[in-house]
């Protein structure tokens, strides 16, 4: 199964997605991260994640770009989180923005299972300057490719999954 | 306990009010979040939660505020975690959730 679970920030989407996966088997999970750690904002953030999927089972990898050359063993059952982060650190970071779809559809080929988890940064009404527009414009082509090759796509609002795409799966 | 949200302006605060006649309002609980946790400093979850004990039957009418850019300003994107996290309470305990698009709503929950 591979999962597109998308959101707003704070919508409990992160929650939901690691409900999704301690719902699917135990063996073999594996956590991609992709934040940066650079001010105390984000190190609570990261400290607040690895606090909720504490007593999951996962082994973490870090990956803040270049997905492809992630270890990842064949069937592993993987909660990708998340590709904006991916995404603004290829962009911004002196990687390439070009090489994150074929490595999410490598990946969706070795996985047993993907849950890849993406942001909606979308709705806001502002007009932002053109090097924020041509990051938008990458960010939704790149959550148009996760879904793509996503068997579900879902967003999460407020805690509530709302199917997008497929079936929604029971948690 | 019920739950209405959406973009600005779409309808939710007209639907609520129509479907729940004489009903407990809250409107603009996205700012009553903003004033409980970035002005009185409590904390998101936990203001939720008291509310719900406190208001069980509240009509509850709230802004979708997360589905932006990360802001710039350290105080907006806490406003909008903030909200993010309160109304995650509120939608569990809420007996429906309806979400307003273009005025009309669909019941998510």
């Amino acid at each position: 199964m591979i999962m597109l679970v998308t959101g707003g920030s704070g919508c409990g989407k992160s929650t939901w997605a690691e409900k999704l996966v301690s719902s699917l088997p135990r063996e073999n999970r594996i956590y991609i991260a992709t934040m940066q750690v650079y001010d105390d904002e984000s190190v609570q953030r990261v400290a607040r994640h690895r606090a909720q999927r504490a007593d999951k089972g996962f082994t973490t990898i870090e990956c803040e770009k270049n997905l492809a050359a992630a270890d990842i063993p064949e069937g592993s059952i993987v909660l990708l989180e998340d590709l904006v982060n991916l995404m603004a650190n290829e962009m911004f970071d002196g990687g390439d923005v070009e090489r994150i779809i074929p490595a999410l559809h490598e990946l969706a080929k070795k996985c047993r299972h993907l849950v890849m988890v993406t942001n909606d940064v979308f709705s806001d009404g502002i007009s932002y300057a053109e090097s924020t527009r041509e990051y938008l414009r990458q960010m939704a082509k790149i959550n148009a490719g996760a879904a793509e090759i996503a068997d579900c796509v879902v967003e999460v609002v407020y805690s509530i999954p709302v199917c997008v795409k497929g079936a929604l799966p029971c948690v | 306990m019920k739950l209405y949200i959406g973009g600005v302006y779409q309808g939710q605060e007209e639907r609520a009010r129509e479907e729940n006649p004489g009903g407990e309002f809250y409107p603009d609980f996205h700012e009553t979040i903003r004033r409980a946790v970035l002005e009185e400093k409590q904390d998101a979850r936990e203001f939720a939660k008291e509310f719900c004990e406190k208001h069980p039957h509240a009509i509850v009418i709230a802004n979708e505020v997360g589905a932006g850019v990360v802001p710039m300003a350290r105080e907006d994107r806490a406003f909008r975690e903030a909200v993010g996290r309160a109304l995650c309470v509120i939608a569990q305990q809420a007996e429906s959730v309806t979400r307003c698009v273009c005025g009309i709503g669909v019941r998510i929950k």
